[in-house]
């Protein structure tokens, strides 16, 4: 009775089925595009030079030439230059050769463009990034010593404490370091009073800290095992940012700088050749302080430094301040032309160097520079270096200069690593990879020659095997690996790597299997004597939950690679997974409405049974 | 049913029962060799350096030796590809070692050698010990993980079996990788864990396929049964295992290099995975004593759950 209204229905239900699969397709085809248009650099040149004089596009091509870069276009108009590079890997190599060659009035910015057509970029669609594997560059793995910067924070509130103990006059106060995370403080001989003045000042400035009575005057100051906890997350997240600062200030644009695991840092840079600069400036520890001199060398507190004339100096353990009050630094050159570095102070610094030169006039201040480094045992050290003792003339607001530094070079680097923020862990890389962009180009090559003879073999045997329902899943196969490219280009974690291309040759061989499985369903129903539409129909249905079940077994271990693995094992899990949604997708529905166009067509025969 | 000839379930009843043993062998072999040869760590795992470069003209593998430890004051390894041009080199962590680009610039010259540096890589050794740990622990993550799956999914002895034939798979394909000394990197981890899912998918298919057979007739015996969902999978098996190792082998031999490896893992993984669906997936559960009313039941419980 119903079945006219249902079969309307069923009418209804499979167009807006249709329209959904035609526009998700069409959606992911778009992603897909930009994938067959490269990325460019594009450099501009703006003169902000007084006397302009008429430049040739020649004049530019001549200096590119000569560093052996190819151009692909150079624009000169009147007040800006745009230079489009052949190749994007050349782009900090072009920028460095051009700012030579040229006067300085000139800046050279640069910026990444895709060729792809006008009204494709109106979709804000991008090409897949590629990994270092494919691209090629450097890859560092740092590890942040944050169980050493713990000690560092330990350290620092027992000299804060005797300082506190100092300027209120409270007498025998003994501290001692218990561990890494916790200290003891002895008031036996202090007076009663002490521990009233000290603590509610100590925790102002360490809020964390939590403060246990041990004995009878004896208190014990530690970090909880979340205050911890708590510390090491921070850490980690100052030096990302530490670190990510650095990188730009290299002026590497794309960049990928992730935590990975507990404590270390993932850092890739696709295009750089040179590795040895970027280790320097990513790997250095440097971090500088401003101390006082010490009056007293035996005094409470004070540390021993050796400057470069090898001359023993006492030092007032605690830091006027530190180098992350600095908030901006620049290389430059004094009357005489030596090298300096001009230094600015934030706020708090600014606040703390007033105070102190205020009450410290003609007395001597130290720059300290340290370092952290590995021994040959594994061990990380610590080393100090004074790079100049300065008698303070004046007072000092929150500007003023480092001079006495050996070379313009190291008063740049040093500028920078300023500039960048230091480190308050000390950073060790622990992995080092140098990728040559050549390697990366025969890598893209070869895997998609790999995938190109397995899709081959993969469709003609499907075309030879099912014959027309082979075309079937031969269009669904193609359909598939456009949105699972078009699904790469969309996720902006998706990265392509070369195990990743190898996953995406897997996924063609196992894509086949939902139609194979679907194909064989609906040839068993056709034997049992089902009508050609019917036997379509189960077999969709049917053998929809056994695809179900066996996908989800190999979504379950890709998702765990996805989870602890790293770079190109990463780049392997993501195409697993998408590999198996596009699959589903295409291998499923697609295939569905095509065979329903299909079989409206030729209803005589199908897979070699009659119906 | 009728299709079935009674010759030709013997036939595959006889096959299944070998195949078994068979398989309890290679197990036994694989195992032999993963005590007493161990597996070949690569760089991931064991830290240290590891330099490739390609040279102009092809190179003996002595020669190139003889050249290198005249060089290198530390011990070091080095293997060629593509006819003597193409140079992997490893070091250990602690060894003596300058910055590599340099290096090899200077041996080039000494040698008078056109090198062109491909890789160069450097792992530390504390990275190496937790990528063991870690490994260790998503091969047992995803074995839970699946196993919780399975035992939701489905009867208790046919989910032992899939089990057993997964274990199978990743120890046949670990004893190939010691017996023939191939490196073993976290690429071959990473195919190693994808393996699981394609070694399941077989197994599960053809116990999806006795599940459902099963429930329609709960008179025949099992091990008609059993045959009977091995030979309506068969052609869908092969197929998918066809053209999945048909792309392998394109893996194999265009792809490159540093996918060799990767693509020994699948191919042997695949070809074991669908030869253990068939000896140890489908057996084991008959093994366990599995009857037909087992499922009788289960589909009552499973009926109230399905919409």
């Amino acid at each position: 009775m119903n079945q006219p209204i249902n079969r309307q229905h069923h009418h209804r239900q499979n167009r807006w089925r249709n329209l959904i699969i035609l526009v998700t397709l069409t959606f992911m085809l778009i992603s897909a595009l930009p994938n067959l248009y490269t990325d460019k650099v594009k450099l501009t040149l703006t003169n902000s030079g007084e006397h302009q004089q008429q430049t040739t596009p020649k004049y530019f091509k001549d200096i590119l030439a000569q560093a052996n870069i190819p151009t692909d276009e150079i624009r000169v108009s009147n007040d800006e230059i745009v230079i489009t590079l052949h190749e994007a890997a050349d782009q900090k190599f072009a920028t460095e050769s051009l700012k030579q060659q040229l006067a300085d009035g000139y800046q050279v910015t640069s910026s990444l463009t895709n060729e792809a057509p006008a009204w494709l970029n109106a979709f804000a669609a991008k090409p897949i990034k590629l990994g270092l594997d494919l691209s090629g560059g450097v890859l560092f793995v740092l590890e942040v010593d944050t169980d050493r910067a713990q000690a560092d924070r330990i350290k620092n509130i027992g000299q804060e404490l005797k300082a506190i103990a100092l300027e209120n006059k409270i007498r025998a106060v003994n501290v001692s370091p218990l561990n890494n995370h916790a200290l003891t403080v002895d008031l036996t001989r202090a007076s009663n009073e002490a521990k009233d003045t000290l603590f509610p000042q100590i925790t102002k400035t360490y809020p964390e800290l939590s403060i246990k009575k041990e004995q009878e005057h004896k208190y014990l100051l530690s970090y909880t095992d979340e205050a911890q906890q708590t510390f090491r997350q921070e850490t980690m997240k100052q030096t990302l940012k530490t670190m990510r600062g650095r990188i730009e200030e290299l002026g590497i644009t794309e960049a990928i700088t992730q935590k990975q695991g507990k404590n270390r840092i993932r850092i890739e840079l696709p295009g750089v050749h040179d590795p040895a600069e970027a280790k320097r400036i990513i790997g250095a520890t440097a971090s500088l302080e401003f101390y006082q001199l010490a009056s007293n060398t035996a005094g409470f507190g004070v540390i021993h430094i050796k400057d470069e004339n090898g001359r023993q100096l006492a030092l007032n353990g605690k830091a006027i301040f530190s180098g992350s009050n600095i908030k901006n630094a620049v290389a430059g050159r004094d009357d005489m032309g030596q090298p300096l570095v001009n230094l600015t102070l934030d706020g708090i610094g600014g606040k703390k160097m007033s105070n102190f030169s205020k009450k410290n006039i003609g007395k001597p201040m130290a720059t300290v520079f340290s370092e952290f480094y590995r021994n040959a045992d594994n061990q990380m050290l610590k080393t100090n270096k004074i790079i100049n003792v300065a008698t303070i003339q004046q007072h000092l607001g929150s500007q003023f200069s480092i001079t006495n530094l050996s070379s313009h070079q190291t008063a740049q680097e040093l500028a920078l690593l300023l500039r960048a923020g230091s480190l308050t862990a000390p950073v060790t890389i622990v992995q080092q990879r140098s990728i040559e962009a050549t390697l990366g180009e025969a890598n893209i090559d070869n895997g998609i020659k790999a995938l190109t003879v397995g899709v081959s073999i993969t469709l003609l045997f499907m075309a030879f095997w099912y014959r027309s329902l082979g075309l079937v899943a031969n269009v669904a196969l193609g359909l598939n690996l456009l949105s699972l490219l078009g699904l790469m280009s969309l996720l902006p974690g998706a990265v392509l790597t070369l195990p990743g291309i190898a996953g995406l040759v897997l996924t063609v061989g196992m894509a086949v299997d939902t139609n194979v499985l679907i194909f064989e369903r609906i040839k068993e129903e056709l034997k049992r004597g089902r009508k050609t539409l019917a036997a379509i129909e189960s077999g969709y249905n049917n053998a929809f939950t056994t695809i179900l079940d066996a996908n989800i077994t190999t979504m379950i271990t890709g998702v765990i690679l996805y989870a602890i693995g790293y770079g190109a094992v990463k780049g392997f899990a993501i195409i697993l997974c998408l590999g198996i949604l596009t699959s589903m997708f295409t291998g499923v529905f697609v295939s569905k409405a095509l065979t329903g166009l299909l079989v409206r067509e030729n209803k005589a025969q199908l897979l070699g049974v009659k119906s | 049913m009728s299709t079935l000839s009674t010759q030709f379930t013997e036939d595959l009843s006889k096959v299944r029962l070998f195949s078994l043993y068979a398989a309890v062998l290679f197990v036994f072999i694989a195992l032999l060799g993963l005590f007493t040869r161990g597996l070949n760590l690569g760089l991931d795992f064991t830290g240290g350096y590891l330099t490739e470069f390609s040279t102009e003209r092809s190179i003996a593998q002595s020669d190139m030796d003889k050249m290198l430890s005249a060089y290198l004051p530390g011990s070091f390894q080095v293997s060629s590809a593509e006819n003597g041009t193409y140079w992997t080199l490893r070091q250990a962590d602690n060894v003596q070692n300058t910055d590599s680009k340099i290096w090899l610039t200077e041996f080039a010259q000494q040698n008078q050698l056109n090198i062109t540096p491909q890789d160069s890589m450097y792992i530390g050794s504390q990275i190496g010990e937790e990528l063991i740990n870690q490994g260790g622990l998503a091969l047992l993550t995803a074995t839970v993980a699946i196993l919780l799956y399975l035992s939701l999914r489905f009867e208790w002895r046919l989910a032992m079996g899939c089990l057993v034939a997964l274990f199978h798979d990743v120890i046949v394909v670990l004893g190939v990788f010691s017996w023939f000394g191939l490196s073993f990197d976290l690429t071959i981890l990473a195919s190693l864990l994808a393996l699981i899912g394609y070694s399941l998918n077989d197994s599960i298919i053809v116990g999806d396929k006795m599940r459902e057979l099963m429930r329609a007739n709960d008179k025949n015996p099992l091990e008609s049964i059993i045959n009977a969902a091995i030979k309506s999978t068969l052609v869908r098996t092969m197929i998918t295992s066809g053209t999945t190792l048909a792309t392998i082998l394109a893996i194999w031999f265009f792809a490159g290099e540093s996918l060799k490896g990767f693509a020994v893992a699948l191919f042997t993984g695949i070809i074991v995975g669908t030869y253990s669906s068939i000896a140890l997936s489908a057996t084991i559960p008959q093994l366990l004593g599995l009857k037909a009313d087992h499922y009788q039941q289960k589909e009552e419980e499973i009926l109230c759950d399905l919409p």
